[in-house]
Parts: C-alpha cells; structure tokens; sequence
C-alpha cells in the first residue's frame, strides 16, 4: 500500500490515470512523464523500500543476538567500514558513481571481516568483544572519513551528502544491488526457533540442542551483509533499523516467527514513507531522509512505549 | 636522590622554555615593528587621496580605513585573485591553500584554507586589511574585530555587485585606476554578451553544482544573474536562495533546453547523459549538456567575465560569441 502511495505521489505531479497508463506502458524512451515514472520514482521507491526492510531485519537479529535494546545496524562497525569505502571513492572522483557503491560494499564487508577475527577466540564468537570491537572500529573508520574531508575540502560537501544518506538520483543499478539483499532477509526465518531460543541465552540454548556458534555465525554474517548492502546504496540512515524492531515487538511480541517478516514490511513501509516525505513536502528541495526517519519514528515509539507500558 | 634530580631537571626545563618565549616574543616584536617602518614609508607616498576611506562591503558594513591598506590578507582565492587583477598583489602578505591563480598566488605565506581560515595566524601577520568571504567564512567577522583587524566581505549576489566590490577593494587598496580598469573588462564582457544574445529566447537552463544529491544555484546568487545575463532562464531559481539541493523529478519536469554542469561537481556530459531519466531531457536529446570551468563561475572576481561569455556560449551557442 505504502508503495503504491509512493509511486502516485512525487513532487512532478502524475494524475492517477497517467499512472495506471505510464504503468501499462511501460518504460518507454524519451517521454518525460515516463522518465520520471520508470526512470526515477520506481527505482528510487523500490531502492529505498529494499533497504528499510535490510536495516529492520538487521536491527532484529542485531538486537537479539546482543540482548541490547540499543544495538542498531551499526554497532558493528559495517556502516562506518562502508562509509570508508565511499569516501576513497568520492576523494578519487570516480567518474562511475556505482565504483562508489562498490567501494562501499568492500569496505562494509572489510569491516565485518575484521571484526570478526577480532570477537574469534579458540573458534567462538564472544559477542561481546565483536560490539566492542565493531564500535572502535567504527570510530576509526570515521576518523579516517574526518582526515580524508579535510585533505579532500573540495570533495567535503558530497561526503557530508552522502554520511547523510538518501535515495536521491538512485537508478535501477542501485536496485540491482540492493535486490542482493532478498535472499539474506528470506535467510533468517529459516532460523526463528533458534533465534527465540538464543535469547534465553547462549548456555541454555546449547542444553536444548541449538547448534549455537553455527547459528550466532550465519545471523551475524546475514545482518553484516544486509548492512553493507543497504549502507552502501543509501547512505547511513538512522532510526529505522534500531526503532522498528521495537516498535513490532510491542506490536506482535518477540517470537521471531512473527517479528521478523513484520519488521521486513515495517521497515520497508516506513523507509519508503519517509522518502516521500523527503522528497516531496519542500519541493523542488530534499529532506534528508534520515532526518524524517527520526522525525517520523521518534514520536511513534514514545507513544508505543507508554501504551506498551500500560498494557 | 632520584626526586630531586627529576625536580631540577624539571626547573631546568621551565627555565628554557621561559627563555624561549622570551625569546620568540622579542623577535616577533622587531619584526613587526620594522616591517610596519618599512611599509609606512611607501604608503605616504602612494596614498594620493587624503582622509579616511569608508567603503561599505556585501554584507553592508562600513569599513573604513585611515590610509589605504599596505597588509592585506585574503581568506578565499577569489579575494586574491581581485587584490592581484587591480595591481595591488605587492601588499597581500598571505592568503589561503587554495590560492593558485595568479602563479604568483601559490608561493603566498599561507593563513590555512578557506573553510577554516587560522584566527592566530591571520593576526599573526598583523594585517590593515582582511578579505573574508560570505557563507562558511560568517562567523568569523565579530572574532577577527575583536582582535582589531578591519574586515571586508566579499559576497555578491550578482555580476554588477562583484564589479562594486572589486571597486571598493581598489579604493581600500589605494589601487583606484587598476580596479577600475578590471571593472571595464567586465562590463565590457557583459556588454558583449547581452548585445549578442539580446534578441534571442530566453533557454531553460540548469546550472548543476553537485550531482549526488544534486544541488545548483538558487537565487540572489550571482550565477543565478549571470544566467539570465547570458539569456537562460534559470530552473534552479525556484529552489530558493544560494544553493540548495534539488529534486530529480522536478528537472525533469521542468526539462531544461541547456544542461550546464559545474567542473568541480566531476561529472562529465557522458556521465550526465546516462543517469536516471536524463536520456528524455531535451539538453540531452539536443546534444547541449555542458561542463563549466569552476574557476570562472565559483569565484566571484575578476574571471566572471570569462564564465559569463563561457555562460553565453553554452547557453546561446548559435550567436556565435568570441573570446
């Protein structure tokens, strides 16, 4: 529902039945209305989608699997990883914007390999040392973003952009790529009984027969992935992936049956929202995303914590 | 035994770096006051105007001067790059990173870049005159004032005001007749173009700054008068004022005749036609997407002049203006 609202809504405005025949159509080259239907909302709406659901998806397992209410996405340092990537690849002006991108999926996944074999000790992740790990090295990373600015001033605004996060100018490649992410979000419901098990705790898990460092490896590769994908299409955008697990288990309860597909399309609705919102409410100007994001879930999960209180 | 020895070790170390001070305090005093020796002597005779100079700068303060200014500092490469187009390079005593254009520019005593100029080091040169910018550089006013330095602006918001300023910069520098021959140029310029494309349409043009997110120039920019100078009719101007971000949807909406990308954005018309939506604008349809040197069209100085014609001939290609 939310995307259909999205596609008919955009700051060029599209009659609803210039729609219904744009959509029939299909993309055809040179016609404005249809540029602006094919070429830039569908893909940007389906981008931003794809990537709301990633970040609630990590967030799920994120939280869960560090029984930490406070863990989002980028507590493992991913993000700022990706943000690394980007950056060498706005400092180096690649003309290619999707060399960018790439980058980004590198330096996301650089990070999580890093992480990684700093929590491994005698073959166990203690996950512990992985958020204390992936948060140094996030610091670094960003401190390494900060220096690369300074060096690179002419370059300054782009980054700030893109640390910023947002869906403008995405295209159907960057749906490509986010589109990787679907198997990874089917992955973890595969796991849901484990998932609900492990929350009572690694010990207990493992006296009723959970396979714990087999699943606490797959759950942590499957949100790092989901992370570097998202971040590197999008930009670091915040709240949804730390809110929305919330905000679905107040409404549908912990059990990662229902949570985690609920997330999926919270996620996904409230990211593709948002970007509406973004783009339409100062045309012809943007609203970074990642600031209606907060705007929009703040208010939401206060109200949903006092009711969830009372009830 | 070992305590007293770290104890006077320790005092040894006050002691030399008490001394250092002093020491450095001593010489930074002789070379300030013999430079200020040496400068006075000139100044009495190149100063043909008597009194002070009160010029107002683009922010509308009055910035008066007793005698005109023998040490000026520039904090942006535009500000330079005027002091040295009115003949007045001699007197600049430092200037920013960015400087490079005179070649003399890039061998200038260094006050940091222009985002973040150095308060101490600016003092340090004991400047009569300082040349800020507008935007990041706002802040810095009030605290270079407070260290008793005169400040000027430079700002404008259109080709007629940068004219005004590199005028006001002349009287300030005593450099009168060489700003006033600068300002010739450019209205020169300017004179060209508008007799060349006067009784042509205007074309929708956009002028692109950055292109992830896309941002260009608004209105009370001088780009912004400068298209409308050249014949275009700027799209961004609806966005607002100085340069703010814009919407995809809406250019393409609005499909603009002429496509003008800004150098330092590092997009290239290839890159430019092949992004998302683009290939129905008209600019790219027509084959007129352009990339604009940033040097003549970011900085707010002398080389407008360039950008205006290199405007004027993107923009109006078949009124086949010259250099």
């Amino acid at each position: 529902m939310c995307l259909v609202l999205a596609l008919a809504l955009g700051p060029a405005s599209l009659s609803v039945g210039r729609i219904w025949h744009l959509l029939l159509a299909g993309p055809v080259r040179g016609d404005l209305d249809n540029a602006i239907f094919w070429q830039i909302r569908m893909p940007r709406v389906l981008t931003a989608a794809l990537v709301g659901a990633a970040l609630a998806v990590a967030g799920v397992i994120l939280q869960d699997l560090f029984l930490n209410p406070l863990t989002d996405p980028y507590v493992t340092g991913v993000s700022s990883g990706a943000a690394l990537g980007a950056t060498i690849g706005i400092v180096l002006h690649f003309s290619n914007l999707s060399a960018t991108t790439v980058l980004a999926i590198v330096g996301g996944l650089g990070t999580l390999v890093l992480v990684w074999m700093a929590a491994r000790r005698r073959g166990r992740i203690d996950v512990f040392v992985l958020l204390l790990a992936g948060v140094t090295i996030s610091y670094l990373a960003s401190a390494m973003v900060t220096v690369m600015m300074i060096k690179a001033n002419q370059d300054m605004t782009q980054i700030i952009y893109w640390l910023m996060g947002s869906f403008s100018g995405r295209g159907w490649g960057d749906v490509r790529i986010a589109l990787v992410t679907v198997p990874f979000m089917v992955l973890p419901l595969f796991f849901a009984r484990e998932m609900d098990i492990l929350l009572q705790g690694e010990k207990r898990a493992m006296e009723l027969g959970v396979e714990v460092e087999r699943t606490k490896r797959m759950l942590l590769v499957t949100a790092g992935v989901l992370t570097a994908l998202a971040v590197s299409v999008s930009g670091i955008i915040g709240f949804v992936g730390l809110v929305v697990p919330h905000i679905v288990r107040l409404l549908v309860g912990p059990g990662h049956r229902g949570l985690l597909p609920v997330s999926l399309l919270a996620g996904a609705s409230m990211m593709v929202i948002a970007d509406l919102l973004s783009r339409t409410v100062i045309s012809p100007n943007e609203i970074p995303v990642g600031v209606v994001t907060t705007f929009v879930g703040a208010p939401l999960f206060v109200y949903l914590l006092r009711r969830g209180r009372r009830a | 035994m070992s305590t007293t020895r770290i104890g006077r070790l320790t005092a040894a170390l006050l002691l030399v770096a008490v001394l250092a001070l002093g020491v450095l305090a001593l010489a930074a005093c002789g070379s300030s006051s013999s430079s200020g020796a040496a400068s006075s002597s000139p100044a009495a005779s190149a100063s043909t105007a008597s009194g002070p100079i009160t010029v107002t700068d683009d922010e509308g303060n009055q910035v008066t001067l007793d005698k005109p200014a023998q040490r000026i500092v520039s904090l942006a490469p535009a500000n330079t790059e005027i002091v040295f187009a009115i003949g007045a390079g001699d007197k600049l005593v430092a200037g920013t990173t960015y400087d490079d254009y005179p070649a003399q520019a890039k061998s200038l005593p260094k006050i940091g870049d222009f985002n973040a100029p150095n308060i101490e080091k600016t003092a340090s040169y004991q400047p009569d005159l300082v040349l800020a910018a507008g935007g990041i550089q706002d802040k810095l006013r009030s605290k270079l004032e407070s260290l008793g330095m005169k400040v000027y602006v430079v700002d404008p918001k259109t080709y007629d005001g940068t004219i005004q300023t590199i005028e006001n910069i002349g009287k300030l520098a005593g450099a009168e007749a060489g700003a006033g021959q600068v300002g010739d140029k450019m209205t020169a310029a300017q004179q060209t173009v508008q007799a060349a494309v006067a009784d042509l349409p205007k074309k929708t043009t956009f002028l692109e700054i950055y292109s992830k997110p896309l941002m260009t120039a608004g209105k009370a920019t001088y780009i912004d008068d400068m298209i409308g100078i050249a014949g275009g009719d700027n799209i961004g101007a609806q966005a607002g004022a100085g340069f703010p971000n814009f919407s995809t949807e809406v250019l393409v909406k609005d499909d603009p005749q002429v496509y003008i990308a800004d150098s330092g954005s590092m997009s290239k018309p290839g890159d430019i036609n092949q992004r998302a939506g683009f290939s129905a604008l008209t600019a790219v349809k027509d084959g007129h997407v352009y990339v604009i040197d940033d040097d003549t069209i970011a900085r707010p100085g002398p080389r407008l002049a360039l950008g205006l014609l290199a405007l004027a001939r993107d923009i109006h290609p078949e009124a086949s203006i010259s250099q």
